[in-house]
């Protein structure tokens, strides 16, 4: 029986590999330098975090930590569908980073009172990082926001994009009851989307694009089976129930893109993973 | 009567002192506060180190200058070295010696802010409270809050026309 706790490093730790691996993709490419220096600095941020929560996740899985960051087939990973998507163009770009960034900003408020210590030291660690990632976030919020009708119609675009898969970052991990019960996870997934979407709603009305919440338009990935071989294929994207009750964004029904948490991916990680794993296969044990 | 340097502890923590990060070479690993604990017994030494940045990509180079250097220092001894995040690295940790070292080479060490936040900056170009490292003075700008690695921003003094770095504040 795997420690439940696992589930939980793996699903923080996959998120900021996986995302930390998009952002790396700007290097070189992004409109221009400052931002190509932010989002390598990022991506080598979330990646650093990530190396330290599979630290973490050593003693619990019983693997070191660059195998259980490269050495895992696709279906073995735990990370949200947001994370995996290609970077498309920079409203999509700037639209998930604050989305997820601020997802995160909730989530890991909330674990620096773990009654998991090494867990809540390790939060406490990166927040002092992950500041700066928000900052970068809002600023370019309101400049899309609030900026040419072009810019911010290209930004609210990417928000439709991804704000289905952006509420999938709480689709509850394996165990949660048990890691709740525990006081692992101080309050669940669904109680920190509360919150979430209260702050995110706040923002959205105050530039006027509340609207992306109900007319989003979904991800485009199919779902496919992962090499696990347990799910079936199929698409099961679904509208988010996202309503407006007394003044206030809720969420009332189902996922979109969920089912990351359970390590059901789109072929758009396929993709990713073959390049991201692939000197770790080729050369396992490489060194340099 | 002995001195501390004579001791096993002395030349282990001179020993540290001599490694430099390889990103900021002007500054020694006990300059930026890095060492949180040494212990050194009968057979050991271990030594406690906390990265400034968590994914710092200089972070094993340094692990492993430390080691080479604690085998020669310490010859005959267990030699165990590793990285821990508690407490968390802050800039406060960086002594009086390597602000001056950083100054020396165009950093401004960390600044005192009113509010505990982040600088508030603008997208743009703007006023910011970080003082010159060549001139002193604070007529400076911060251009960008990303550097040339993790751990450092970019500014540019109004006063002396230099470009200079700046420490992340954490």
């Amino acid at each position: 029986m795997p420690d439940p706790r696992l589930g939980l490093v793996l699903a923080l730790a996959d998120d900021e590999l996986v995302l930390g691996h998009r952002h790396s993709e700007w290097t070189g490419w992004a409109p221009y330098l400052e931002e190509d220096l932010a989002f390598s600095s990022i991506g080598q941020d979330e990646i650093g975090h990530a190396r330290l929560l599979y630290e973490l996740a050593e003693r619990l899985a019983g693997k070191d930590a660059d195998a259980l960051a490269l050495g895992r087939e696709p279906g073995e990973y735990r990370h949200a569908i947001l994370c995996e998507r290609p970077n498309g163009e920079w409203g999509y770009t700037i639209a998930r980073q604050y989305l997820y960034d601020t997802a995160d900003d909730v989530r890991l408020a909330s674990l620096e009172g773990s009654s998991f210590a090494e867990l809540a030291a390790a939060v406490r660690t990166i927040r002092l990082e992950e500041k700066y990632h928000l900052e970068h976030a809002g600023q370019w919020f309101e400049r899309l926001a609030n900026g040419p009708v072009e810019a911010r119609q290209r930004f609210a675009h990417g928000l439709e994009g991804a704000i289905g898969e952006a509420l999938a970052v709480f689709e509850e991990v394996p165990d949660e009851k048990a890691l709740v019960a525990d006081g692992v996870l101080p309050r669940s997934n669904e109680d920190l989307l509360g919150e979430w979407l209260g702050r995110l709603g706040a923002d959205l009305d105050r530039v006027s694009l509340d609207w992306v919440l109900t007319s989003h338009t979904g991800a485009d990935g199919e779902m496919v089976p992962t090499s696990s071989g347990e799910i079936e294929a199929g698409p099961t994207l679904t509208v988010p129930g996202v309503e407006r009750r007394d003044g206030r964004w809720v969420h009332v029904g189902e996922f979109a893109g969920q089912g990351g948490r359970r390590g059901r991916h789109t072929e758009d990680f396929a993709a990713l993973w073959e390049e991201m794993t692939g000197l770790y296969r080729a050369l396992p044990g490489a060194t340099w | 009567m002995r001195t501390e340097t004579d001791t096993l502890e002395g030349r282990v923590r001179r020993a540290l002192d001599g490694v430099h990060d390889p990103e900021i070479p002007a500054c020694s690993i006990t300059d930026l506060g890095m060492v949180e604990r040494v212990e050194v017994t009968g057979h050991a030494v271990e030594v406690d180190l906390l990265p400034t940045f968590v994914g710092c990509p200089a972070k094993d180079l340094i692990g492993e200058d430390v080691r080479v250097a604690l085998r020669s220092a310490a010859e005959g001894h267990d030699v165990r070295v590793r990285f821990v995040h508690d407490p968390p690295w802050t800039t406060d940790r960086i002594t009086d010696r390597g602000r001056e070292r950083l100054r020396d080479v165009g950093i401004a060490p960390h600044w005192d802010r009113p509010d505990g936040g982040p600088i508030a900056i603008s997208l743009l170009s703007t006023s910011s409270p970080v003082p010159c490292p060549f001139c002193g003075a604070e007529d400076t700008v911060m251009e960008s809050r990303w550097g040339p690695t993790p751990c450092r921003t970019q500014h540019f003094c109004r006063a002396c026309r230099n470009p200079f770095e700046g420490f992340k504040e954490k």
